[in-house]
């Protein structure tokens, strides 16, 4: 019952706009003094002050600024030239040069945002050119850019593993195998659409133009998978990875391609710096929320009361996949994990579900979020782009994000999908 | 005359926020180059947490000049204007009464901290680490209050901004 109480007030301040951080805040804040007196309130800087000082979400700025400072660098044209070598010659080229760019984007960046940003301003123009339909370039863009937040490194997958108290890098690990799934049926998908609508191919699959835009991009993709492959191999951790990841971006930037001034670094760090504020300041003040959850003991009664109607593992799977659907439409993928994760974690145990596969499914869930309006970052920023309105692109985007639910379904009721090379690596 | 100190304030933050970004990327590094070499910096791992928590509050007052702090516009948007406006005032006043109770709370909050110590640097004071809520609890205060402008003139047009992308 005070779940249901304290979600309906946050739900109240956040439907009147109030940020969703200072939401919570104010309603930890009514809950203690309601509680436990206005005694309890020098509670409230130090609780706060220690949800924001959590070591391994240092790796969520780090990885943000590598990123930028990477397509600050002229990295995105070099891995369109790649992708447009190797894929450019199947019909419907550009689609999968944008399908496929997203995935070596993705190894890169840990933001589907920041992908459709980086990717979409140059793709979706060339595709609109081609004789692409606006609404299907922004579908092929949007749902391309999910894979950002599947394939590591991956902000949502870092945020999950501090808010489970589990691996950050067996997550890392059982993302790689669906999100190239999840390329594959996206890429699929658009062959439907190219042959549907009869679009062209990109250009005739030559080796030597291939090995010629690989060694451009080099190093734009083999150094983040350099570190990727020390975060697996337990040599650094996600947060030092994280850091060698923008020391590589400042070397590829600087030294290797040139491209790298004082003003994108700048407005790089601003970004990075401003989108972990409002991330950790969610941190933060759900760390007050959840002291207050944690003391009436909200989490564990929720597990009791699922478990005693089922303890049915796939059922209480099939149930949380729907709560974290309904929830990526309304709200950030960010807020839902803060949100949502640490209420239902005791539940996820109690049935016997791997923290890491149940990280993979939020994952996963929350990718398709960015998807469905009206809360949709990543469709957003494609209409934007493709100047198409949401619902058009939405009733195109409806098959792609098809394809993400059946990656969802493999990667919830096959485990193995994602957590095969967990096992192989880690046992 | 709003409008051109709202940008001057807003600069001096992002610079600030430049600096913890540098620093704190900095630190890490040298913790990582430390290690390797056999000799591990005692206090890497506190004072990264400390950079990220004045990162968070520093960045915050940021992200509220800017208006960037995740919320959820949509819903809101689709009313009439009378409604939109009238509950920016109201979601503004929440915020700016939440930021005077944590900054008041915070600021009391000190003098209890004020024998304290960090674990790996004891000359430095947790108070002094701490005053960063105090502090941030003003900043943003004033960030909501030089921003309000803008946001009623967007909630007059029905803007419904996107939020917090780059973490999405």
């Amino acid at each position: 019952m005070a779940i249901l109480i304290i979600f309906a007030c946050v739900l109240a301040l956040v439907i009147i706009d109030v940020p969703i951080a200072v939401a919570l805040g104010i309603v930890a804040v009514a809950a203690m003094v309601i509680t436990q007196g206005t005694g309890s309130l020098p509670n409230l800087p130090v609780v706060l002050y220690n949800g924001a000082t959590n070591f391994p979400l240092i790796a969520i700025p780090l990885f943000i600024l590598a990123g930028a400072i990477m397509n600050a660098s002229g990295i995105s044209q070099r891995l369109i030239a790649f992708a447009s070598a190797l894929l450019g010659f199947i019909r419907g080229g550009l689609a999968m040069v944008s399908i496929g760019t997203s995935l070596f984007f993705a190894e890169i960046s840990g933001s589907a945002v920041a992908d459709v940003s980086a990717l979409g301003s140059i793709l979706i123009p060339a595709m609109k050119s081609k004789g692409y339909p606006s609404p299907l370039a922004a579908a092929i863009m949007s749902s391309a850019a999910t894979l950002a937040v599947i394939i590591p490194p991956s902000i949502p997958m870092i945020l999950y593993a501090v808010m489970a108290e589990t691996s950050v890098v067996k997550l890392f690990v059982a993302g790689v195998v669906p999100g190239l799934l999840g390329g594959l049926g996206l890429m699929g998908m658009a062959y439907w659409f190219a042959r549907r609508y009869k679009l062209p191919v990109e250009e005739k699959f030559q080796w030597a133009r291939v090995r010629q835009t690989f060694r451009d991009a080099f190093w734009a993709f083999t150094l983040p998978m350099i570190i990727l492959g020390a975060i697996f191999g337990g040599v650094v951790t996600a947060t030092e990875g994280a850091a060698m990841a923008v020391l590589a971006a400042l070397f590829i930037g600087l030294v290797i391609y040139r491209e790298l001034d004082l003003k994108h670094l700048k407005t790089a760090m601003i970004d990075g710096g401003v989108q972990t504020a409002v991330v950790m300041l969610l941190v933060a003040t759900s760390a007050v929320l959840g002291t207050y959850l944690s003391e009436v003991q909200a989490p564990q009664k929720l597990a009791q009361a699922v478990s005693e109607l089922t303890h049915n593992k796939w059922l209480v799977l099939a149930l949380l996949n729907v709560l974290f659907l309904v929830l990526g439409m309304f709200l950030h993928s960010a807020a839902a994990i803060i949100l949502v994760v640490p209420v239902v974690m005791p539940l996820v145990r109690s049935v016997g579900i791997d923290p890491v596969h149940f990280g993979l499914i939020v994952t996963v869930n929350l990718g398709i979020g960015q998807q469905t309006p009206p809360v949709a970052s990543v469709l957003m920023v494609a209409c934007s782009i493709s100047k198409s309105s949401v619902w058009e692109v939405t009733r195109v985007n409806i098959w792609f994000i098809g394809v993400l639910l059946a990656v969802l379904l493999l990667v919830t009721y096959v485990p193995v999908t994602g957590m095969g090379l967990v096992h192989l690596f880690y046992g | 005359m709003l409008g051109e100190l709202r940008k001057r304030y807003e600069r001096l933050l992002e610079w600030i926020v430049i600096a913890l970004m540098a620093v704190l990327f900095v630190e890490v590094t040298l913790g990582i180059v430390y290690r390797t070499i056999g000799a591990s910096l005692p206090w890497y791992d506190e004072v990264a947490s400390i950079l990220l928590a004045w990162l968070t509050f520093y960045g915050s007052a940021l992200a509220a000049v800017k208006r960037a702090h995740i919320g959820c516009p949509e819903v809101i948007a689709l009313l009439g204007p009378g409604v939109r406006v009238a509950a920016r005032a109201v979601a503004s006043t929440l915020v700016i009464a939440f930021f005077a109770l944590l900054g008041w709370v915070g600021y009391v909050i000190l003098e209890v901290l004020a024998t304290d110590h960090l674990v790996s640097l004891p000359e430095v004071e947790v108070a002094w680490v701490q005053s960063v809520i105090p502090i941030s609890a003003a900043l943003i205060i004033l960030g909501e209050l030089l921003s309000l402008p803008l946001a009623f003139q967007q909630a007059r047009a029905g803007h419904a901004g996107q939020t917090g992308e780059a973490t999405q």
